[in-house]
């Protein structure tokens, strides 16, 4: 006997759970909002006011001898590693059905956007111009 | 039935507009992310003086990858206003009776943007090129060379 459902699309909200997914959710929507800004403004700056043609290791020294250019770039950084890692998430998420493989997916993406965070951050505190 | 009809259909959902926008924003965000890490480590190559990081920043300034900077500036222009557009039908509480409209300002501040971009980048490309070259570089040399003689 065929049953009927009449309930498509009305899943009941899982009761009781964490709010960790509506937060991730609100979090894509705020630093998505920051990143129109930061990333966009990053883009022109580099590829259009200036030309990478000519970005060389003076440019950058010089760039980063303001701390508002490191404090922006670190910004852009994090803020574009934990936005990117959270879109990654439910990517794998929604395209990897088996259980097992998908958490060695979301290790080895977290995994790598913590070395990446901590490479980029190094790089923006600890550099200091050698000429 | 209609009932039967519709699950022999299968599982494949086939949306219009705001489908391929739905791909559009998954495939430029996961290139994105690409693009980020190999951006992090080429940047952090400064700490190793000027020499390593100009050597490899050199690898970026031939056309080829001046074309794929055209590209990044498209996937990062367009991840951003459909990233708004999506914000926008989230949280105006008329978003979606008016998604047609706003899937067409979209495009439209895309392109407002992005061909003056694509320009400039390309002109300059060129201008550059050529000034920086010993002479008798011609433009056909600026294309064709993988990496330019100079810095």
């Amino acid at each position: 006997m065929q049953t009927t459902r009449t309930d498509w699309g009305r899943r009941q909200p899982p009761i009781g759970g964490s709010s960790f997914e509506l937060q991730a959710w609100f979090f894509m929507r705020v630093s998505g909002l920051v990143l129109v800004f930061l990333a966009v403004w990053h883009m022109f700056i580099m590829h259009v006011f200036n030309d990478t043609l000519n970005l060389d290791y003076e440019f950058v020294a010089a760039r980063w001898e303001t701390p508002y250019w490191r404090a922006f770039d670190w910004l852009l950084l994090a803020l574009s590693l934990l936005h990117g890692t959270n879109g990654l998430r439910v990517v794998i998420h929604d395209n990897i059905a088996d259980k097992t493989i998908k958490k060695l997916a979301h290790s080895a993406l977290y995994g790598t956007s913590l070395i990446f965070f901590i490479i980029g951050t190094y790089a923006i505190v600890a550099f200091v111009r050698q000429v | 039935m209609a009932y039967q009809k519709i699950v022999s259909t299968g599982s494949v959902y086939k949306g219009k507009t705001g489908m391929w926008l739905y791909v559009f924003h998954r495939v430029t965000g996961v290139g994105l992310f690409g693009y980020l890490l190999l951006h992090i480590i080429s940047t952090a190559l400064i700490l190793l003086g000027p020499e390593i990081y100009e050597g490899a920043e050199a690898v970026y300034k031939n056309f080829y990858f001046r074309v794929a900077e055209i590209g990044l500036m498209a996937a990062v222009l367009g991840h951003a206003i459909n990233g708004l557009r999506i914000i926008t039908v989230d949280l105006w509480s008329k978003g979606s009776d008016f998604q047609k409209q706003l899937n067409f300002v979209s495009l439209f501040i895309f392109l407002v943007i992005f061909i003056p971009t694509t320009y400039k980048m390309t002109t300059s490309y060129f201008d550059l090129c050529l000034e920086k070259s010993s002479s008798g570089t011609t433009v056909v040399d600026c294309i064709i060379r993988p990496i330019p003689d100079w810095k």
